[in-house]
This record gives C-alpha cells, structure tokens and sequence, in this order.
C-alpha cells in the first residue's frame, strides 16, 4: 500500500473486475447475485469523503474480489450442464 | 548463423573423432577442445534443437519462395503463421455499420433499469443528460461489451462517456459482432 489515497480510477478498475468475474460464472444465480452484491456494496460506499475509510473500504473490496476469482475458478470445475429457466428467452429457447 | 551452426556440427564431429581414438590427446585437438569447450556446452545443449532448429530455418526459407525468389527481409522474414495470420486478418476485419451499431447501443442502454428511455438519444452523454454516474458508466459499458461480443480495456472504456463515443469505438473495432 503505497499511497493511503485511493483514485476515483482505481475504484472504477476494480467495479470493473469484479463485473467481469461475475461474467465467468456459468450459474446465472451466481452470476446475478455477484453483479447486484457488487452494486450495493459500491453505492452504499458512495458517499465517503474520509481518505481512511475510503482505503479501508477499497482494501475490503479488493480482498472479496479475490474471494470472487477463487470462487469462479471452482465453481468452473463443477459447471452444471443445465442452464436456469431465467436464460431462456420470450420464445423459450436457451 | 547457418555458417555458426554448421561449424559447431563440423567441431562436434571432429570433438567425436578425437574422443574415439585410441592415443593419447595430440597438440591439435587440446586446440580444438580449448575454443570449443565453450561451445560444447552450447552443442549438447542444443544437439536435440540444432537439428530441428536447422529444419526449420530451411522451412522458412522455402515457404517464402513461391512469394518472392528475394532473399529474407521485410515482410518475408516473417514465419509462414505470420504471413498467414496476416491474410486472414485481412479478411476478418470488417467492421460493423454505424447506424446498425446505434441502434444496438440504444436499445441496449434502454433496456438498463435505471435509465429512461425516452431520454436516450444517439447523442445522449451518460453523466450529463441521461443523469448516471461513473460506475453507472462502467455498468453500460460492460453491457456493451456483452452485446457485442469483444473486450473493451480499461483504458479505452473510461474514454466512453457519451452514446456517441461508444458508438464511434464499436465501429472502429474489428472484433465487434
């Protein structure tokens, strides 16, 4: 840790890895829950002004982001063959 | 570098001669072994690569003849892949029409949540008309990236604010479906 301020850009590339995990899940649930988590927990976030809990909060994202990967790394180990019903569209096809 | 190699076979040879007779070492190959010793290294090393990398040097060279009787430079220097990752490219660069690419960023900027589509216009800016913030950004630019298929880097994509922007990059970009 090198500087305790974090960049707005840093935060953006991060926002933006952890949208990009969510994307390697093969189980829509997953899937979907990572994206809306990752929402929340960014805007709840949105109003600090205090650089240190700026850092803290950036330091804790930055640990569940690697949670994340693990996560998607086995979770491909054990794909499911079946895809949710959300996936299918209006005509019901996948 | 063909001359080097052929040298390093020829000492290699002499080196095997001179191992398999009989006498003691002579005056000439304490010589040969004292330069080449570095060399040995480097051979048996390479013993099992010489050969192949030899090979494939004379492959080049013969792939590039139905080109150009010319000798290796330029763009014939290139590996026979190469040459053919160029003609391929060539074909499969086409990019994808600019009206057809606003529609598909319209409706995919639409179908957000958050967004009112009556306000989505091709020249709509994110942060100033449609009244989204950045990480709304980064939510439709990856949205994008999804709709078209190909991988927008981080760079590139905090550039894209504006309908507009998103547009002229798509068209631009060879990999877009």
């Amino acid at each position: 840790m090198a500087s305790t301020s974090v960049s707005k850009g840093q935060i953006l590339s991060l926002y933006r890895s952890f949208l990009r995990t969510a994307r390697q899940f093969r189980d829509y649930n997953i899937r979907e829950y990572t994206k809306r988590r990752t929402v929340d927990g960014f805007r709840q976030n949105r109003g600090l002004t205090d650089p240190s809990s700026i850092s803290a909060a950036f330091s804790e994202a930055k640990s569940q982001l690697d949670v994340a990967k693990r996560q998607a790394v086995v979770y491909s180990l054990y794909a499911p063959d079946i895809r949710s019903v959300m996936e299918t569209d209006l005509k019901g096809k996948r | 570098y063909l001359v080097r190699k052929a040298s390093l076979f020829i000492s290699l040879l002499v080196l095997e001669t001179s191992t398999t007779a009989e006498e003691h070492v002579s005056p000439s190959t304490t010589i040969l072994r004292g330069t080449n010793r570095r060399n040995f290294v480097r051979v048996v090393e390479s013993m099992a690569g010489a050969r192949g990398i030899l090979l494939k040097h004379l492959r080049v060279k013969v792939q590039a003849f139905p080109q150009n009787p010319k000798p290796n430079n330029g763009l014939f220097g290139l590996s026979f892949n190469a040459i053919l990752r160029q003609f391929s490219e060539a074909v499969r660069g086409s990019f994808l029409d600019k009206s057809e690419v606003t529609d598909r960023v319209v409706n995919c900027v639409k179908n957000l949540q958050k967004v009112e589509p009556s306000k989505v216009t091709p020249n709509a800016h994110f942060q100033n008309d449609l009244g989204l913030d950045s990480l709304d950004t980064v939510e439709i630019v990856m949205a994008l990236e999804e709709e078209f298929g190909f991988e927008i880097p981080d760079n590139e994509a905090d550039k894209i604010n504006s309908i507009s922007l998103a547009v002229d990059f798509i068209a631009s970009h060879p990999q877009a479906k």
